[in-house]
């Protein structure tokens, strides 16, 4: 890792505009940020508008309506969940800068892998088994009605009823903001986080029920959880961002 | 603010550096209890709250005979009993952080325990009304009221949780005479006030709205 | 432990604390999940794999609400038991004569078995999920959530297995961990490890509802993770005595 001064380097320090300082930050860090935005707008054009899972369609149809409704959005299922199986380690990068983040905190690093940990948990059931079970669902024209009922529900479960590896990323990353004393983040992301946890505790109900507010698709489930979710990720991009600003280009690497 | 800035730096440090006012100068300025990031959750979560508050109500309003009905088959007894435990324990919590501010700490620190205790009072009677519903018939799929009933009530308990564990941080704060930082205990007592606010709120929606 | 007032706000301290939190969440986290195991109808006995598709389906039907609650409850918390496994990840990377490499394959293996662990419940709540389905979609969807559920050890296999050579390694004046704790890894990994015969055998000790598969595997785990809990304590215990955190 290069600890060489970043190369919009300030000159001799009299001459410094302390109202503009130059930007700090080490360049592969900045790298690695900007991939978290381009990712996650990549996602959300593919969850919206391609595959059709944001907002899911319903869980109180008919088989007929499930097997009506991928035979309608087979190509573009097939080309939007096509490229996340190609860029879903855009995944994996904003989780990293975030652990990197969170090891420059002073609370040593057990928070960051456990952030590492149950975030990696949750690419599989939390994002990449829709994936998997559309692109299946779609795969074979002609296939089983009754399986692809199964497909539609299996996909849409997992990726609105992933819970608890969030739960516990979120929580880790809270702990971490709280004890952190170089405020690599501001406190009040940690209760960010908690309401979070908050959404995710008042998703459960999507197991039991098949129409309202606390279907996967409904406002309680669904629409709030992804209203926070967008406030959560706005936050952490932002601060990613000032964090990176912050970091002083000179930073020794981490252990 | 020059010297609103003087005071917090000399407030910083240790565990919450950012934007702590708490402080208050000869000129008596405003003091904002707590700290701004406590305030932020609870603002935060009572819009959260507020929203799912606003979904009862749609909810309710398209349905509202079967809502009355299965309302009738709480038991508002129980639930007049869990508002005066919550209030109880609100008016403990505020009488330790008084107590805190005049540095009676020991004070504060058996108040802290009294709230604390209610609160696990509160959870019991809850576990005890839901082992009732369930066991009378009125489960969770039982209806769009009874979801609303289990869901509204079950976030408020992890609420609640949540409110014994940073009880517990505010315990830990009164116990050690190196810290015993007013805006900690503050920042606590506020928490668990949102708690009591938001079961109010619930009692009256679910079970005594008619 | 009592931390010392002049450690009080170094890093170090905060490390121990944040260790000594996840530490506690498998505890806390863990009767919980005791709890939705007890809850579970399926566990006592364990399903059979030669319960016909009818069967299967009306076991589903007919326990809906209890399945259900036993498998959110290991959906929103089954996670929680990562951080202590974290732990270990930390302390691992504390042992003096050696590299890390063990510890960041520890991490990995750990990632992996917990992946497995969320996956599994998902099955069963599918399966849950509209209990007139075809029959032979329900079993389906069961047969999926058993085999995922018992038949990948290989993660804790290996996890267990870096611990143990972790600590041989850990040859020092000063070893992280007393030397039969990475006897006991071993045993634990042997132990586990026959439960593989889950995803071919259909019947006997073996198979998924088998004295081997089920309750060893499981058993095992348990105790792994209780036994851990109080040496991790210690443990941690002599980390903060050894840095000058607490006395």
């Amino acid at each position: 890792m290069s600890s060489t001064v970043s190369t919009d380097s300030s000159p001799t320090a009299g001459t410094v505009d302390p109202a503009r300082p130059p930007r700090a930050g080490k360049r592969d860090v900045w790298l690695v940020f900007w991939i978290v935005p381009a990712f996650y707008t990549a996602f959300g054009v593919i969850f919206f508008a391609l595959a059709r899972v944001m907002p899911p369609p319903r869980p109180d149809v008919t088989v007929d309506q499930m097997v009506h409704f991928f035979h309608a959005h087979a190509l573009t299922i097939k080309i939007g969940f096509g490229v996340l199986v190609l860029i879903v380690g855009g995944a994996g990068i904003s989780n990293g800068i975030v652990v990197y983040h969170m090891k420059r905190m002073t609370v040593g690093s057990v928070m960051a892998y456990i952030y590492l940990g149950s975030m990696s948990v949750g690419a599989l059931p939390g994002c990449l088994l829709v994936a998997f079970s559309f692109l299946t669902a779609v795969y074979r024209p002609g296939r089983d009605p009754q399986i692809l009922a199964m497909l539609y529900d299996l996909g849409l479960l997992s990726y609105v009823g992933s819970l608890g590896c969030f739960s516990t990323a979120y929580f880790a990353f809270a702990v971490a903001i709280l004890y952190d004393k170089n405020e690599i983040f501001p406190k009040w992301l940690a209760y960010v986080n908690v309401w979070q946890i908050v959404t995710e505790v008042l998703t459960v109900a999507i197991f039991v029920s098949k129409a309202g507010p606390f279907a996967w698709n409904g406002v309680n489930s669904f629409w709030l959880g992804t209203v926070i979710f967008g406030v959560w990720l706005v936050c952490v991009i932002v601060f990613l961002k000032k964090a990176n600003e912050l970091q002083p280009a000179d930073e020794p690497p981490l252990d | 603010m020059g010297d609103l800035v003087a005071h917090t730096e000399q407030a910083a440090g240790e565990f919450d550096t950012a934007a702590t006012s708490s402080v208050t100068s000869a000129e008596g300025r405003v003091h904002l209890p707590g700290d701004v990031h406590m305030w932020v959750m609870v603002l935060g979560d009572l819009t959260i709250f507020g929203a799912y508050f606003i979904i009862f109500m749609v909810f309710r309003a398209r349905n509202p005979q079967e809502f009355l009905a299965s309302e009738q088959h709480l038991n508002i007894n129980i639930g007049v009993l869990n508002t005066l435990v919550l209030l109880a324990s609100s008016w403990f919590i505020a009488r330790s952080v008084q107590a805190a501010r005049a540095d009676d700490h020991a004070r504060a620190l058996r108040l802290t325990y009294f709230g604390g205790l209610c609160g696990v009072g509160f959870i019991a009677i809850k576990a005890y009304e839901w082992s009732a519903k369930i066991t009378q018939g009125y489960t969770i799929s039982s209806n769009d009221f009874f979801m609303f009933y289990y869901m509204l009530t079950g976030v408020h308990l992890f609420h609640v949780s949540l409110g014994l564990l940073i009880l517990g941080i505010t315990v830990r704060e009164l116990r050690n005479p190196r810290r015993r930082r007013p805006f900690m205990v503050e920042a606590g007592a506020t928490y668990w006030h949102m708690v009591d606010l938001l079961w109010i709120v619930i009692f009256a929606l679910v079970y005594v709205m008619r | 432990m009592q931390i010392l007032a002049e450690a009080e706000d170094l890093p170090k301290t905060a490390n121990i604390k944040t260790q000594l939190i996840s530490l506690w969440t498998a505890p806390v986290f863990g009767v919980v999940l005791l709890v939705a195991f007890l809850a579970f109808p399926g566990f006592f006995p364990p399903m059979s794999p030669e319960m016909t598709a009818e069967q299967v389906a009306k076991f589903y039907s007919d326990h809906t609400a209890m399945i259900r609650f036993s498998m959110v409850t290991f959906n929103l918390c089954g996670i929680m038991l990562l951080p202590i496994f974290m732990v270990i990840v930390v302390q691992m990377k504390r042992m003096a004569t050696q590299s890390h490499v063990f510890a960041y394959c520890y991490l990995t293996a750990a990632v992996t078995g917990a992946t497995l662990f969320a996956l599994a419940d998902i099955f069963y709540l599918v399966a849950a999920f509209r209990p007139a389905r075809n029959p032979e979609l329900i079993e389906l969807l069961n047969d999926m959530g058993w085999m995922i559920f018992i038949a990948p050890v290989g993660a804790a296999v290996a996890m267990n297995l870096l611990l143990g050579l972790a600590i041989y390694f850990d040859d020092g004046p000063n070893p992280v961990f007393q030397r039969w704790v990475g006897h006991y890894a071993v045993g634990t990994a042997l132990a586990m490890a026959p439960a593989v015969g889950a995803a071919v055998f259909t019947t006997g000790p073996l198979a998924w509802n088998g004295v081997i598969s089920f309750w060893l595997r499981n058993g095992a785990f348990t105790l792994f993770v209780i036994v851990m809990f109080f040496v991790l304590r210690n443990v941690l215990h002599r980390q903060a005595i050894d840095e000058g955190v607490a006395r």
